[in-house]
């Protein structure tokens, strides 16, 4: 639980002001589900991907998309190899414990399937042979909302891959004049202990799991779910795998804040998060006005007395 | 572009927030409220409604700003309100009634719109439009206007939808079929009220409807009264024969008798002043519906002579006539039975026949000298009567709607100068002649004939079947018809006016008449109005027992309707409340929640009720915001409250029993600690 809480406020100093989506992501990653943040450029994306990988102690790459990437380029390629006589395959940048895939709607549907595919199978198959990718894998994906020329909007089953949609924003006054006076922060990465290991991150993902849930508190997630399908201004409402992912983010959330059983207070706290990029507004006003959304309908279901 | 008009508002919602379409949903409402009474409101009414609404409506998109609440504006709109106030005591010269009430309603909704700030302002516009609904539908029931109600109940409704949800995701086309929903759904309960919702008899609901123009027979009758009625084809009354029908020359409708001569004009005296000898009624009753329209006078119609009065509030005078206690501002439905022949079992009284014989001593000289001479030359009454007829025959009289105008004389001018005249002409002349002569007679003015309905079979009489023909005292016979227009015009017993005097009705009407078609048209439109009187409208309380009765349930009174109606409404309630149970997450609440509600109820002084969304932390946390010395015991609550319904120790029945007697201990201290003042 400390080892949590000094991963949160290392990450704290490193992002400054965005205390909520850097715990977002936290959850995310404990959940087993991988991030998707939509924002414009310049507000800190990468470098949260790069301190959260330099925090959990989990190495990383960075892959640009690009409309020319192809799916190799990612997953990798068999090189027939004159010596041996025989096809070697090279591993692609996927084959890291987190993967920041930058500007993921840039690249063709063909390219964003691969990576979507081996996202969710943990595994890239390639001549018949199965390679499995590092424990924990965490994906990192970004895109910006509001370049829509040469992009490929990811469609919905595979927005349905991203457990969280999350975006950082502008940060507040106070920390945009801190983040000014002090420079690129980038550069106090190397300096930042790794409060986490590997193992101990698969160790939390497993305790994720044990957190209890009580009768009330399905009760009032299944209460959630029927008020996004019986909506009328939604097309369509979540799904029950949804429903799966949403309790395990309340659950990495509840784990993040030290209790042992699941509150509505953690389904609230993850639930723009983890519903805003699933729900469809009725007149195709999706993705902009997700999160207000999802205010709306945790307003509108009572929480269990 | 199929159905722009409903697809508009789905654009604005676009473009307007959910606050301003609801204010504009209030707007649109009240105007279409005060739309269902522009035939009968001052155009100033109008006027002023219509610009408070396009100020509103301006202040929705944010170009002119609404009138503030400073001291001087609220003592602006105080001034405004006693103006229109007073602007509609001077039009109507009363504050009471439906019209001058309707224009006060109006003003104070349109008013009232300039001040709408809260939901709960917009909701009191609304219910002043359906104010105006209800007032719409006492003035006025016709079937015509039924759509626009019901397009009014619905605008309303989903005006009332948008008021409250005040969401994007509730768009106006939403709203609209949400509230087309639950009216559809409150249908069978509107059925269930409308046959069982006790009538109270009497006039209990009729409120005075003011100076309306009075069409229809009056009390009195002058030589060219008549006349003017010819004109009017709306109709008068209808009839559903209930045994045969009487043929055409038989459908005489009797209405006010009129006894008091000037030499003018006929009156209907006021007073009984003789008693009518009493009649021995003849052959098989004819048994009619008659729906009555409004004419504002107290004469109910029926078939020749009436055997009993269909009401209590309805006399049957001497001379056989229905006269009400109130003037009929309504549309009023009896059954009578009508004898087509009587006889008189005893001789006329002496003061009867005094009175009924009496003319003005200086008028008509020529026609009492006429009579007197006339008289002499036959033997008995019977003989002068035809005598009488047979002048008429053959001294070129003639039937005409354009007689011409007549002295104080006017028996004299037409009998031996005009000889040119309509039925009023004929009676009076007869009647006078009759009197002269000695034998008793009187006019009956009322409505001869009717147009038979093919498709629903019953027969309308309209105004233009007004008539009027005399009655005279036979002895052994008592009183007998005798129509002299009928001696002059036979046809017109058989056949209406229009087929006779094309030119006594107006362009429109003949137009319609000519063509079979159209005739067929308005027949099967006034049948379809007919029923909507008679079965929507005109449903009574006798009717309600008749219903009653059909389903076995004939020994219920009022007082069984009553509790029959509080019964079904219970169960109606009931289902309710059933279909919506699984809105309640638990249905009784167990003890931990009793615990957690009494906190809630506790610390609601301090920071407002508990949101139904809020969980117990955030809540917690508002109530330290409120009174951060309380800060840790609230929260210690929520966190134990939050332990024991989610935790996992809640398994576990026995250390819960313990935890929740210790969680309960908790809030009571809290309460205690309540009430000391914050340090």
């Amino acid at each position: 639980m400390t080892a949590l809480n000094a991963a949160l406020a290392s990450l704290d100093q490193i992002i400054l002001g965005k205390s909520h989506p850097v715990r977002l992501a936290l959850a995310c990653l404990l959940a087993r589900g991988h991030l998707l943040i939509e924002d414009v450029p310049g507000v800190g994306k990468t470098t949260l991907a790069h301190a959260l990988a330099q925090v959990l102690g989990l190495d990383w790459r960075r892959v640009q998309f690009t409309s020319d990437l192809l799916p190799a380029d990612i997953l990798g390629v068999s090189v027939f190899d004159r010596a041996s006589q025989e096809f070697n395959f090279r591993k692609g940048p996927i084959f890291t414990q987190l993967l920041l895939a930058d500007e993921v709607n840039r690249a063709s549907p063909k390219t964003q399937s691969a990576l979507l595919e081996a996202m969710e199978e943990r595994q890239v198959s390639a001549d018949g042979t199965t390679h499995h990718l590092p424990a924990p894998f965490f994906v990192v994906a970004t895109q910006n909302p509001d370049e829509q020329i040469g992009t490929f909007r990811l469609p919905e089953s595979q927005l349905d891959r991203f457990l969280m949609r999350i975006s950082l924003g502008y940060p507040d006054h106070a920390h945009e004049r801190e983040l000014l006076a002090q420079g690129d922060r980038r550069d106090l990465l190397p300096g930042l202990a790794a409060s986490l290991t590997p193992t101990a991150i698969i160790a939390q993902q497993a305790s994720v799991r044990n957190i209890h849930l009580s009768a009330a508190l399905l009760d009032y997630v299944q209460a959630m779910l029927r008020e996004t399908r019986e909506r009328a201004d939604l097309r369509l409402g979540l799904s029950p795998r949804a429903g799966q992912g949403l309790i395990r983010a309340a659950q990495a959330w509840a784990l993040l804040s030290g209790r042992d059983a699941v509150l509505p207070d953690d389904v609230q706290a993850v639930f723009a998060a983890v519903a805003g990029h699933r729900l469809e507004r009725r007149d195709g006003m999706s993705l902009a006005a997700g999160s207000s959304l999802a205010d709306d309908i945790v307003q509108a279901v009572p929480v269990p007395v | 572009m199929t159905q722009p008009w409903l697809r508009m508002p789905s654009r604005w919602s676009r473009t307007l927030g959910a606050e301003q379409i609801a204010a504009t949903a209030a707007i649109a409402v009240l105007l279409l409220g005060v739309a269902l009474h522009a035939t009968s409101l001052p155009v100033w009414t109008l006027v002023a409604v219509l610009g408070c609404a396009v100020w509103r409506f301006l202040a929705v998109l944010n170009v002119v700003p609404l009138p503030g609440t400073s001291r001087t504006i609220r003592v602006a709109f105080l001034f405004a309100t006693t103006l229109a106030l007073l602007a509609v005591l001077a039009s109507f010269r009363t504050l009471n009634g439906l019209a001058a009430g309707t224009a006060l309603l109006s003003m104070m909704g349109a008013l009232k719109l300039l001040e709408t700030r809260t939901p709960r302002d917009e909701r009191v516009v609304v219910g002043v439009a359906l104010f105006l609904l209800l007032a719409a539908c006492l003035a006025d029931q016709s079937l015509t206007r039924t759509p626009f109600y019901l397009l009014h109940a619905w605008v309303s409704c989903a005006a009332l939808a948008l008021i409250a949800q005040r969401s994007s995701s509730v768009t106006p086309r939403v709203a609209l079929r949400l509230a087309g929903r639950a009216l559809l759904a409150a249908v069978p309960v509107a059925i269930v009220f409308f046959l069982f919702f006790p009538r109270v008899a009497g006039q209990f609901w009729a409120l005075p409807t003011g100076g309306t123009a009075t069409t229809g027979l009056s009390d009195e009758m002058t030589p060219g009264s008549i006349d003017r009625l010819i004109e009017h084809y709306e109709p008068a009354f209808r009839v559903r024969f209930e045994s045969a029908v009487p043929p055409p020359a038989a459908r005489y409708w009797r209405g006010p008798v009129l006894t008091s001569f000037d030499g003018y004009t006929w009156r209907r005296s006021r007073f009984a002043q003789y008693r009518d000898a009493p009649i021995e009624r003849l052959g098989t009753p004819v048994r009619q519906r008659i729906t009555l329209e409004p004419h504002h006078r107290q004469w109910w119609f029926a078939l020749d002579t009436v055997a009993a009065t269909p009401r209590q509030d309805v006399f049957l005078t001497g001379d056989h006539q229905l006269v009400s206690l109130e003037p009929v501002d309504e549309t009023v439905s009896y059954t009578v039975e009508s004898h087509l022949q009587t006889r008189a079992t005893e001789p006329l009284s002496t003061l009867g026949r005094r009175l009924l014989t009496a003319l003005p001593g200086s008028r008509n000289p020529r026609s009492r000298r006429f009579a007197a001479e006339l008289r002499a030359t036959v033997t008995d009454e019977r003989a002068f009567v035809s005598a009488m007829l047979e002048y008429f025959r053959t001294q070129g009289f003639q039937y005409s709607l354009e007689p011409p105008r007549t002295s104080a004389d006017s028996v004299d001018d037409f009998l031996f100068d005009s000889k040119l005249g309509f039925c009023g002409h004929f009676a009076s002349a007869f009647a006078t002649v009759m009197r002269a002569g000695g034998v008793p007679a009187r006019v009956v003015t009322g409505y001869l004939g009717g147009e038979w309905n093919p498709i629903g079979s019953y027969l309308i009489v309209r105004q233009s079947d007004a008539h009027a023909w005399t009655e005279v005292w036979l002895d052994g016979a008592g009183w007998t018809r005798v129509d002299p227009t009928g001696v002059v015009e036979p046809e017109r017993l058989n056949r209406g006016l229009i087929d006779l005097l094309p030119n006594a009705l107006s362009a429109q009407t003949r137009f319609l008449h000519r063509s079979p078609w159209l005739a067929r048209m308005l027949m099967s439109w006034d049948n379809v109005n007919h029923w909507w009187r008679e079965s929507m409208v005109e449903f009574d309380f006798r009717q309600q027992l008749t219903l009653l009765q059909k389903m076995g349930l004939g020994a219920t009174g009022w007082r069984g309707l009553a509790m029959l109606l509080a019964a079904g409404f219970i169960i109606w309630l009931l289902w309710i409340a059933y279909s919506l149970r699984h809105l309640m997450i638990r249905s009784r609440p167990d003890r931990l929640a009793q615990i957690w509600q009494s906190f809630c109820a506790h610390a609601a002084p301090l920071a407002g009720p508990r949101l139904a969304h809020e969980t117990a932390l955030a809540f917690a946390a508002r109530v330290r915001s409120a009174r951060p010395d309380l800060a840790n015991s609230a929260l210690d609550i929520a966190q134990h409250y939050s332990r024991l319904r989610y935790g996992q120790s809640a398994i576990e029945p026995t250390t819960s029993q313990r935890a929740l007697q210790e969680l309960d201990r908790a809030v009571r201290e809290f309460a205690v600690e309540l009430t000391r003042q914050p340090a």
